[in-house]
């Protein structure tokens, strides 16, 4: 497998965890702009642990996980009682406040006689553990692909459960929900929890595999194609915003057709594929029909 | 005191083309109940239409406010029948998303048409700014306000004195007694886009007059700048979208003052978020899902 | 007496459950006729789809030798139909003056439209009184008057009226009987929707009962004894 291939492959898979984390807050019937926030969150706490304080990589991403959940966690508590906009628009203040906060953030160390560390608009460079300890290109990726895998997985035995039900009943009518007895806030800031801990996954494998990270990477556009790969490839499974990725990063990118015209061709596609297919491609009922027919 | 008075003067003038920017975007969203990601895009398409008519034929200021609001009214119109008008009774969320899409186009096509990252725009007026009591004032920054004003004024005009008016406020207020008083409800929809993209052109022409240059980000910074300031000024409403604008203005011109740039962006985004984490009665009044 | 109104086997569905399902009735040229039935029997739809709010699946609505099923509701209004919705739907942040403008909006004439209002204000004098008041702080029986007022505006050849006396104090719902007998006496053919079969049973020449998305019964009042008609009205048939 060539070079571009490989590269092509690793950025669907690292985005996915992002199109995945937008996802989930979509079935639990919120709409994030600000998910780039938390993948930002994990890649300087991944990067950081690694190259300032010597960390192995599972562990900081662990680490990494924990805080994206966290910081996710203590967003939707003010927030997760704001419909819709309301909802968008505070997921979007806090996602640009953290982008900014990354642009004022110096905090560099001494490792080896040089200064390591993020260095606000500067960037972050130098996030070589994944070099440094010899993972090749490939290897990487079939890592990144195996965390993406386990998230899958979850997120196909969770929909088949209780709780699966219960978070698309919260996201579908919380009142109707409430009046069951389901405490639709836990629910919500669970599922903002994982959420958050998903983005800053992928935010930590994405900052190792760059080496190099800056603010400008977290930025709105990130998190509105997040969102939009979520709504295009449909919300019916966890398959869709991966759908929405391939389609996107995949196809036009990777094909290397359009050259230059990727965008105005992708996006006149997302607009006309919308009228015919508005709740996206694999929405809940294609996913019904899919399931009766292979079953 | 006087750099109190300074930056009061200029968050007002700059205030005002952020409330053109959040009247165009709260007509979108008060009439069609939609967000628009592709309002800002669409006055850039504008922007650089006459970017470019300047760079090959130099034509008059008032020709390439003309050919600005021309092009965002036309790219309002392609954004109008491809992304609202399919789904008009269907889902928002749809139509909000190709929006994106429609985003992503106009980004594109900008690029391509004027590769480099910053052109020239004429200025409003080239000559020095005017001193009066101590105070600065840039004669461009006095024609944005004053062009500010009348655009208002033309917008009250139309609200309340013309029969377009009563139908569009009808539509605001309550869509199906709009429907039912016999108000043909999509033609509204075509027309107020019209309005408010001409009312997002004129912005973007004053912008870009007045700091004499485009850049690409001038899309997703028009975007952001209108939603932001309609949703200071509470979602919906059109006097609290040219307050909302004000607002903002004044705040991103004190905490520059005070604070440097980076904190004013911060400073902006702080000040909704809190809004709208205590969830302040004027802010969630209209029905935003 | 031509029916003004005719409709023929009318299909209205909301995606897959059908809410009308194949209803048939007249309406009597400058009559009050009145439809009847329980909750969820598709009276409401019923007004919607004649009124083009909905757009029904099959059938036929025949007005002024057209048939008008289908047609967007600008159109319906423009034929000279007018529909007083279920909870009166006014305008609520624009004055009771700018709601009757809004009514007369497919008026040109301003002359002619400035005479209608000085007509409603003569009709309904409370609502003079609160001419630059806004609609929505109305009284819920001032919002009724308001809400019928406006569809007058339209200047229609059958008025529709969805349960305009729920919600209201019973003095008021007589008023509101009493401007329908006006209305009638006046020449405009109504078509009333009410869930109050007592008061619907005194104004109407003609009633039909509604269950299930299908006309149960037709006939003038009278023809069936009232409390079986408030029953069914109410209750539905007890057909298991």
């Amino acid at each position: 497998m060539d070079d571009y291939a490989i590269g092509v492959l690793t950025n669907i898979g690292l985005i996915s965890f992002l199109a995945l984390s937008a996802y989930l807050l979509l079935i639990a019937g919120e709409m994030s702009f600000g998910q780039q926030a938390f993948f930002g969150v994990g890649a300087y706490a991944g990067g950081m642990l690694t190259s300032m304080y010597g960390w192995p990589l599972p562990l900081a991403a662990l680490a990494a996980m924990a805080l994206g959940a966290l910081a996710q966690f203590l967003v939707g508590l003010p927030t997760l009682r704001l419909r819709g906009l309301y909802f968008a628009m505070a997921t979007l203040a806090a996602a640009e406040m953290a982008r900014i906060l990354f642009e004022l953030f110096h905090f560099q160390r001494q490792v080896e006689g040089e200064p390591v560390g993020p260095d606000g608009s500067q960037g972050f460079r130098g996030i070589r553990w994944v070099f440094a300890h010899g993972v090749e290109p490939l290897e990487y990726m079939g890592i990144i692909y195996a965390m993406l895998a386990l998230a899958l997985a979850a997120f196909l035995l969770v929909e088949r459960s209780r709780l699966g039900a219960t978070l698309r009943g919260v996201g579908e009518d919380p009142q109707l929900a409430a009046s069951l007895g389901v405490d639709v806030n836990r629910v919500k800031l669970g599922a903002a929890a994982a959420a958050g801990a998903l983005a800053a996954l992928g935010g930590v494998l994405y900052a190792h595999h760059n080496t190099y990270i800056e603010p400008r990477n977290f930025d709105l556009m990130l998190g509105v194609h997040s969102l939009a790969y979520a709504l295009i490839g449909g919300l019916g499974t966890a398959l869709g915003p991966l759908l929405g990725v391939v389609l996107d990063i995949g196809a036009l990118e990777g094909s290397r057709i359009f050259h230059g015209y990727r965008m105005i061709v992708f996006g006149g596609l997302v607009a006309l594929l919308l009228v015919w297919r508005p709740r996206g491609l694999l929405d809940e009922r294609s996913v019904q029909w899919l399931k009766r027919r292979f079953s | 005191m006087t750099d109190l008075a300074q930056n009061t003067l200029d968050g007002l003038f700059l205030g005002s083309s952020y409330a053109l920017l959040a009247l165009g975007f709260t007509l979108i969203f008060g009439v069609l109940r939609r967000v628009n990601l592709s309002f800002g895009p669409a006055i850039m398409f504008g922007c650089y239409a006459a970017t470019w008519v300047n760079l090959n034929f130099g034509v008059g200021l008032m020709a390439l406010a003309l050919i600005t609001v021309a092009g965002a009214v036309l790219a309002g119109a392609y954004v109008e029948r491809l992304c609202f008008a399919p789904h008009r009774n269907g889902s928002p969320i749809a139509a909000m998303v190709a929006s994106f899409a429609l985003w992503m186009q106009f980004e594109e096509l900008a690029t391509i048409a004027l590769p480099r990252h910053i052109y020239d725009f004429p200025p409003l007026h080239g000559g020095t700014p005017l001193e009066f009591g101590g105070l600065m004032l840039r004669v461009e920054s006095l024609v944005m306000l004053l062009a500010a004003i009348v655009m208002c004024a033309v917008l009250w005009g139309i609200l309340y004195r013309t029969r377009f008016g009563v139908a569009l406020r009808a539509v605001i207020d309550q869509p199906q007694a709009a429907q039912l008083a016999g108000i043909d409800v999509p033609r509204v929809f075509v027309l107020t886009f019209a309005l408010a993209s001409a009312i997002g052109g004129l912005a973007g022409f004053l912008i870009a007059a007045s700091h004499e240059q485009v850049t690409p980000m001038l899309g997703m910074w028009s975007t952001l700048k209108g939603l932001l300031a309609m949703m200071l000024g509470g979602l919906g409403s059109l006097p609290g979208a040219v307050l909302g604008g004000l607002a903002l203005g004044l705040l991103e011109a004190h905490s520059q003052w005070f604070l440097g740039p980076q904190y004013r962006d911060l400073l902006a985004y702080l000040l909704l978020f809190v809004l709208l984490a205590a969830r302040v009665p004027w802010m969630t009044t209209r029905s935003a899902s | 007496m031509s029916a003004l109104l005719e409709i023929r086997d009318l299909v209205t569905a909301y995606g897959k459950i059908e809410a009308l399902k194949g209803v048939t009735l007249e309406v009597q040229q400058e009559s009050i006729t009145c439809l009847l039935g329980p909750n969820g029997a598709g009276k409401t739809t019923l007004m919607m789809s004649i009124a083009g709010i909905l757009k029904p699946r099959q059938g036929a609505i025949q007005f002024g030798g057209e048939n008008i099923a289908g047609r967007p509701p600008h159109a319906i209004v423009a034929k000279g139909i007018a529909l007083v919705p279920e909870n009166r739907l006014v305008f609520p942040t624009m004055t009771v003056l700018e709601n009757l403008q809004a009514g007369a909006y497919q008026q040109g004439d301003k002359k002619t439209i400035a005479e209608d209002i000085d007509r409603m204000f003569v009709r309904f004098p409370r609502l003079k009184e609160r001419i630059e008041q806004q609609a929505g702080t109305l009284s819920g029986g001032e919002q009724q008057m308001l809400a019928v007022a406006r569809a007058l505006m339209s200047r229609p050849k059958l008025l529709l009226m969805d349960e305009p006396s729920l919600g209201l104090a019973p003095l008021v719902v007589e008023e509101i009987f009493r401007i329908v007998t006006d209305l009638h006496r006046d020449g405009t053919t109504i078509f009333l929707v009410e869930q109050n079969a007592h008061m619907a049973l005194k104004v109407a020449q003609h009633f039909y009962l509604m269950e299930q998305g299908k006309v149960s019964f037709s006939g003038t009042p009278g023809a069936l004894a009232e409390d079986e008609v408030i029953r069914r009205a109410y209750l539905g048939s007890s057909k298991t």
